[in-house]
């Protein structure tokens, strides 16, 4: 079998080299495509044709009635067609999944392309509703619209985001042409529109209105080229005219009749389009035209009618029997096949048929590129990523093979990858699958648009193969499998919840890695109204932030509830706390939290007491009073006798506090306790009141802080009555008085006090205590001294600065070494003489 | 006694138990002791910085997020630790104009943009949902709100319920380890003991699952886990649970080749160690003077030495130092000693400080002097740290001989010990009767309750009445909360209060511990082993715990021998001490983790490099104190090749964790 040589489509403009190759012969039966609106998907994508209603027809050409969409692969083969009920659109437009139609009355509908029975329909409202829609253009992540009211609406993503109203247009009347920079492609990073009005154009975004101030329109099509850097513009009197898109430099300038091969008697140009970067392409009717700069063009037929799409490399030109791809040749093409060409690619490619050839100029060759080997090399792969034709693509790689043979060094990932790539184009380019992306496309757009393009044709096994083939996750293609089985399985009602979940786990568990999340899919599954099988499919589900929400929709609050706790993650537990407080009473939401009945909810109890603590008080209380929690009620009312400013108020919660605790059996000493701390509180009160005239306050202080106040106000009988009503210890009441005569300076008192009888706490502390007083009153301190043990009495003298005494009372032990010790320790000067006095004395 | 005054006389004698702490004249040392100069090879170990460098990161890329001009209003529940790892420069330079505290009331502000950064609690929520008030959103300021370390649900609650949601922007600033040293990473959450073991909100727990997946990510998974404490149990789950989870940032994850395991302790199986005094310099200086996120609060005077000598009496400005191992050599040397050695180990810097001064008069040639101006700067950041540390000792001195403080010392050791526990009950009478502070009381009658199993309802129910007439009614909360947790209930206790079956296999009270030359942990508390170490050496230092450290290793620690230390074991789980375990409540955790699909042994790899040195990370869930950062940093330096790297929720000491598990003062009453 011969196959045609890469040249073959080849063909020239000037001196540049463009290709035309069929890709395929179209399976429908449309015989003229100009009776219809055509959209069609970028990259190799899909075609939508409706009939287009604003055209007068011949009565029985078309089915009467409701008219259907209809989507085809770019081979022609029907995939799928739905009737559309609304009024007539004014755009189609295909994002990477789904089908955009939006109507002339502002309503727009998003078809699901895997699943084209189910649409998410939203309106654009406002004036747009009103006054209907007049155009529409779409780019990557939206569109936008010009309403009846002659403004333009922005419309974000697609998913029904608020249109958001560009800066007034002033115009008066409807452009005569118009389109969109896409915000990565504008200078501003937003959208701009370009509007031609007048004879000048307008760039407008959401904040500025801009006049480029030119004076050749009006135009009948404004075309941005696909990396963004030009613009052909075609003016009502037909001239061809590409500038730079910041209009700063005027590229090229054609007189469209003047055209070779035209007649001149085309009329104004149908449609047209971008060739990659490269030229630009007219049509009139089936009539189309490739335009280099200066104006010498190509020429090809069509009757009746054909469709161009542009793409970022080239142009499909879509007609009732064929779908054609045009192209300026590629750069590595060239290299290898452009007749006399001397590249070393092309030698590499000559000596690898020499070489089957067992022709001895295969060496010859090979020797005469030597140096530039690597580069021949790379661009051999290069161009076989350029050809369509598995024949071509192999004999380029195998030049590309018989290259490297003759380096010491070559990194042969590039090869690697290109022989991988190539096989899933090929394998997305079969006609049946109909997804004619070439190379360029491939990698500007990604594997993973690909895949998802598949997906969406419900490609599944293929789109897993390729994803596997290229070590990319499963996830996404497993995912939308599941889901479409399950759209799916509605209809055939054999299939038991067991049969489908088992299925769906067994393919999750051999293709899949663990990852994949079942949520998503027992989402689907309950929105189809598959219950169980929506309950059954999420028992798989390893992330309980994906479960939780699911379950809290399909109203399964308990096991909510409890997958939320298992997750260990409190958020999740909260998340499913308000929601039930937010959608039960409150009795049902006490049931559901009673952990007398189901203990593995205490964790949920615990936070909701945390988080009422803060923020619902009432509820607090209720839960604490349905559930018999006496202390917790009594320490919530402690807590806010605390915080309460008000006597009435403070002495209202402890009593409260002293009630709740008595209602608990054993907390009888707490009930005492807030009871005490209720009677502490009124007779300092009480106490204020009596001693108004003194200005004292007592409120707030402790029952030790309270004694001692009154004893330093001196009025010790009602210190005295304190002391007997709270059953303060001796201990106690001797450290506080203490500490109260001591600050008084009540010199008298202390040691009257200290006399009153033996001190149950000692003497020692009498010492210490006038000690460590800021100043400390060493020589009041030292009168107490020999109350003390006589064993410590040394140690305390010297504490109190009394050398003399220290040593004296060493001396009555006869402690010798106490004294050697003072001797040495004792300040130089007086304390030293007196000790060395007592020693002396000891001595005699 | 709580002023700091120094006396000058020389101290009592201490009661017979405990350590006393004198300045006795330190040892006679030559001049050219060089032990800090020329500090001993350390064993690199993990970079922690990341942690630093991905906050650094976070903050720079969320503040970025917000266009234009901002005004950053603080939670200073943020700001501390947040002041680790960023300076006002970086913020500056992210368009923050001016930084605020948290408050109530109006803003005042110059900028478009208004950011607050806090935890997500309520009332700070409730601060921000009360601007509404002053109709800011009218005037054009754009809110943010950045939650650490996530938004929560709660969150959005409530700025629903306010009624704001839509008016302020709400983003999570992820916040998770914070590097204090080179081998501490806090998360720096207070009250987390509270928040876990009382009121059963597992939110800090879920947090540090969170932050120990980062550390995960970064340094390859857990070879093994290790743990006691049903808490350790419960994070232990949550970290497989995330790796098993399927998410994609956890799903790659291989096995750490550098670290070989995480061992959790979890505070509730150790309460008795926090109870205690802590006795090393630094545990000291957080139990008398406060350390609060790595941060010390000091006269200005010790920090720049001029303004000491004009101080008015009284008018001393306070200021936050920063006590950071890196920048300050000294402390390195100072923070894990027992404060007994503080005073020898100041005098001895300090001569040796002076002879490298006078190295002056000797230089003989250019390049001496050279040298010698070389090394001035050193000497000049030393000198600065002497005084520094030197006053700080100065400040804690006359504590440590206060009566008080040797009594609250003898109660400690004695209950730790057992020893007539009545008798302790007596001493705490005592204090509480001299209206000691609160807390010391409550630490040794709880200390009391766990060591001895409870204490008799009579003497409790007295003790506890006697306390909240001496402290306030408003303590009784706080007392059943006690009694909640199992920290202070009658005997005989509901739960077991294995302290006392604990002693003697674990050998927690050690007599012989020298405190200048330690040859055992027991050494941070001058004689009592925290029981949370001593588990900790159950798994990665098993003879430790039967007998004390060779004391030639502590002669080589001081640099002059030359005896190679011995080869740190494998962690090979709880093997014998499977009894100890038993004993103590709650559950055990022993687990090996394992990257997906592979089934070979992990472990196999750190066996076969003599020379390789690993990490084993010890967390300390509901946070630890300074004395057990110093046991594990005294044991890594017991063997060769295990480094410990110390992870923790917080760093506590027992005051402030009886303060988070009561209630707060009660206001004023004003009508």
């Amino acid at each position: 079998m011969s196959v045609p040589a890469p040249t073959s489509s080849w063909d020239t403009i000037k001196n540049v080299f463009y290709r035309k190759d069929e890709v395929y012969q179209m399976s429908w039966q449309i015989p003229d495509l100009s009776d219809y609106l055509v959209a069609v998907g970028k990259n190799g994508g899909p075609i939508a044709i409706m009939r287009d209603e604003r055209k007068v027809m011949l009565l029985g050409k078309h089915m009467p009635g409701k008219p259907k969409i209809y989507m085809y692969t770019s081979s022609g083969l029907p995939i799928d067609s739905f009737a559309w009920d609304l009024s007539p659109p004014v755009l189609l437009h295909f994002t990477p999944t789904h089908l955009l139609v939006v109507s002339d009355e502002g309503t727009y509908r998003l078809y699901d392309l895997s699943n084209p029975g189910s649409f998410a329909q939203h309106t654009l409202g406002g004036e747009s509703g009103e006054m209907g829609v007049v155009f529409a253009v779409a780019y990557n992540d939206g569109f936008v619209v010009f309403n009846g009211g002659l403004h333009f609406m922005e419309v974000k993503g697609w998913h029904g985001a608020r249109p958001i109203q560009l800066t007034s247009s002033q115009l008066t009347e409807p452009p005569s042409s118009w389109t969109v920079v896409p915000p990565d492609q504008s200078i501003s990073g937003h959208v701009e529109v370009l509007i031609s009005t007048g004879s000048t154009i307008i760039t407008l975004d959401s904040l500025e209105r801009i006049d480029q101030r030119i004076d050749r329109g009006p135009f009948n099509h404004i075309l941005l080229s696909p990396n963004g850097r030009f613009l052909a513009l075609i003016t009502v009197s037909g001239m061809l005219w590409v500038v730079s898109s910041d209009f700063a430099r005027s590229l090229s300038e054609v007189e469209i009749s003047q055209i070779e091969g035209l007649d001149g008697h085309e009329g104004p140009v149908e449609q047209a389009a971008w060739c990659g970067d490269n030229a630009v392409v007219l049509r009139w009717g089936g009539k189309v035209v490739v335009v280099g700069p200066g104006g010498a063009a190509l020429r090809y037929d069509y009757s009746p009618s054909a469709e161009l799409a542009g793409e970022i490399d080239g142009l499909r030109i879509i007609s009732s029997s064929t779908c054609d791809f045009v192209q300026k040749v590629p750069d590595p093409s060239l290299a290898v096949f452009r007749p006399g060409s001397d590249h070393p690619a092309a030698i590499l490619f000559d000596a690898l048929d020499h070489f089957e050839r067992k022709s001895p100029k295969a060496d010859e060759s090979i020797r005469a590129i030597r140096p530039e080997l690597a580069s021949a090399v790379d661009t051999c792969i290069e161009a076989a990523g350029r050809e369509t034709e598995p024949h071509w693509q192999k004999k380029l790689l195998r030049a590309a093979q018989f290259g490297r043979a003759f380096m010491d060094l070559y990194n042969p990932s590039d090869f690697v990858t290109m022989g991988q790539t190539l096989k899933v184009l090929n394998a997305v380019r079969y006609f049946e699958i109909g997804i004619p992306i070439t190379y360029e496309q491939y990698l500007a757009s990604s594997a993973t648009s690909l895949i998802t393009h598949l997906i969406s044709r419900n490609l599944h096994l293929l789109a897993l193969r390729i994803s596997q083939h290229l070590g990319l996750r499963p996830d996404m293609v497993l995912k939308h499998w599941a889901t479409a089985k399950i759209s799916h399985a509605r209809e055939m009602d054999g299939q038991t919840d067991e049969a489908i979940c088992q299925a769906i786990v067994a393919k999750f568990e051999k293709e899949g890695e663990r990852s994949v999340s079942y949520a998503e899919i027992a989402k689907k599954a309950w929105e189809s109204g598959r219950t169980t099988l929506a309950t059954m499919l999420l028992d798989h589900e390893l992330r309980a932030a994906e479960q939780v929400p699911l379950l809290l929709q399909m109203k399964e609050n308990k096991v909510a509830l409890v997958k939320a706790i298992a997750s260990g993650d409190t958020d999740l537990v909260y998340h499913v706390l308000l929601h039930l407080r937010r959608t039960l009473s409150p009795g049902d939401f006490f049931h559901i939290l009673d952990d007398s009945v189901s203990p593995g909810l205490t964790p949920a109890v615990k936070l909701l007491q945390v988080y009422a603590r803060e923020g619902d008080r009432q509820l607090l209380r209720d839960f604490y009073y349905q559930d018999d929690r006496r202390t917790e009620t009594a320490c919530l009312e402690m807590e806010e006798a605390g915080a309460s400013q008000s006597q009435e108020q403070r002495l209202d919660h402890l009593a409260a506090a002293a009630q709740s605790f008595g209602q608990h059996k054993d907390r009888a000493f707490e009930a005492k306790m807030t009871d005490d701390a209720h009677r502490l509180l009124t007779l300092q009160l009480t106490y204020e009141k009596e001693l108004s005239s003194q200005g004292l306050k007592f409120a707030g202080l402790s029952v030790n802080q309270f004694i001692y106040e009154l004893l330093l106000a001196g009025v010790n009988k009602r210190a005295e009555k304190v002391r007997a009503d709270w059953k303060v210890p001796d201990k106690r009441f001797w450290w506080i008085k203490l500490k109260a005569l001591a600050a008084l300076k009540d010199w008298d008192g202390l040691e009257a006090f200290a006399k009153s009888k033996k001190s149950p706490i000692g003497y020692e502390p009498f010492v210490t205590h006038l000690l460590s007083l800021s100043p400390p009153h060493p020589s009041q301190a030292a009168t107490f001294v020999p109350r003390c043990d006589p064993k410590a009495r040394s140690d305390l003298y010297v504490k109190c600065a009394e050398w003399g005494k220290a040593a004296e009372a060493a001396k009555e032990r006869g402690d010798k070494a106490k004294l050697e010790q003072l001797r040495r320790t004792a300040p130089s000067g007086l304390a030293q003489r007196d000790v060395d006095q007592v020693i002396k004395s000891m001595t005699k | 006694m709580s002023s700091p005054v120094v006396r000058t006389s020389t101290p009592g004698a201490g009661p017979s138990k405990a350590p006393t702490y004198s300045n006795a004249p330190p040892a006679p040392s030559t001049s050219g002791d060089s032990e800090s100069t020329a500090p001993r090879p350390v064993e690199k170990g993990l970079e922690t910085g990341i942690f630093r460098e991905l906050m650094r990161t976070t903050l720079v890329e969320t503040l970025n997020e917000i266009p234009g001009a901002k005004t950053l209003i603080l939670d200073p529940d943020v700001a501390g630790p947040l002041g680790l790892v960023t300076d006002i420069a970086l913020l500056k330079h992210q368009a923050v104009d001016k930084i605020f505290w948290f408050e109530a009331g109006p803003l005042n502000v110059a900028t478009r943009n208004v950011v607050w950064l806090c935890r997500p609690k309520i009332k700070h929520i409730r601060i921000i949902a009360g601007m509404r008030d002053y109709q800011y959103t009218a005037d054009g300021l754009v809110f943010t709100l950045l939650l650490v370390p996530r938004v929560t649900e709660l969150c959005r609650k409530v700025l629903e319920d306010e009624g704001v949601a839509g008016d302020v922007n709400v983003l999570p600033f992820k916040m998770e380890f914070i590097p204090l040293e080179d081998d501490l990473l806090s998360l720096e959450m207070s009250d987390t003991a509270r928040d876990v073991y009382l009121n059963g909100d597992d939110t800090p727990l879920y947090y540090s699952s969170l932050a120990l997946m980062t550390f995960q990510r970064a340094f390859g998974l857990f070879p093994k886990i290790y743990g006691k404490g049903d808490a350790a149990k419960r994070l232990t789950n949550l970290l497989e649970r995330h790796h098993s989870s399927g998410d994609s940032l956890y799903a790659d994850l291989e096995v750490s080749d550098q670290v070989d395991g995480l061992i959790i302790v979890d505070r509730s199986v150790d309460w008795v160690t926090p109870m205690c005094t802590q006795l090393t310099y630094e545990g000291m200086l957080d139990e008398y003077v406060g350390i609060k996120n790595a941060h010390i609060e000091v006269d200005t005077g010790l920090l720049d030495g001029q303004a000491a000598e004009n101080q008015a009496a009284g008018s001393m400005k306070k200021r936050k130092h920063h006590l950071n191992g890196s920048k300050d050599t000294l402390l390195v040397d100072l923070r894990d000693q027992n404060f007994a050695v503080i005073g020898s180990r100041l005098s001895k810097i300090a001569r040796r400080l002076e002879g490298d001064y006078g190295g002056a008069k000797n230089l003989k040639s250019v390049s001496e002097m050279k040298s010698f101006v070389g090394k001035l700067g050193g000497l000049h950041s030393e000198q600065q740290s002497l005084r520094l540390h030197t006053g700080l000792t100065e400040m804690i001195m006359p504590i440590t001989r206060t009566d008080e403080f040797n009594r609250v010392l003898e109660a400690q050791q004695n209950l730790l010990a057992g020893y007539d526990p009545t008798a302790q009950m007596t001493i705490i009478e005592d204090l509480m009767y001299q209206e000691s502070a609160w807390a010391t009381v409550l630490r040794l009658a709880i200390l009391m309750s766990l060591t001895s199993g409870g204490i008799k309802p009579k003497p409790l129910e007295a003790f506890k009445r006697d306390f909240l007439q001496v402290y306030g009614y408003h303590h009784l909360p706080l007392l059943i909360n006690l009694q909640n947790l199992g920290l202070l209930v009658k005997s005989p206790p509901a739960t077991s209060l294995p302290f006392a079956n604990l002693r003697k296999p674990l050998r927690l009270v050690v007599d012989d511990v020298d405190d200048g030359a330690p040859n055992d942990i027991s050494y941070v508390y001058s004689g009592y082993a925290p029981l949370s170490i001593r588990l900790v050496q159950c798994i990665a230092q098993k003879n430790a715990v039967a007998s004390p450290a060779n004391v030639d290793i502590a002669a080589e620690l001081d640099g002059r021998g030359k005896k190679e230390l011995p080869k740190a074991h494998p962690l090979l789980g709880w093997k014998g001490f499977e009894d100890v375990l038993g004993a103590i409540p709650g559950a055990t955790v022993d687990v090996r983790q394992r990257a997906p699909g592979v089934s070979g042994r992990a472990e196999v790899r750190f066996e076969q490099d003599q020379n390789q040195i690993v990490t084993t990370v010890v967390f300390f869930l509901g946070g630890c104190t300074y004395t057990e950062i110093a046991a594990l940093r005294w044991m890594a330096k017991q063997t060769r090749g295990r480094r410990f790297l110390i992870a923790t929720t917080g760093i506590i000491n027992g005051t402030n964790l009886l303060e988070s598990l009561g209630e707060e003062k009660p206001v004023e009453l004003t009508r």
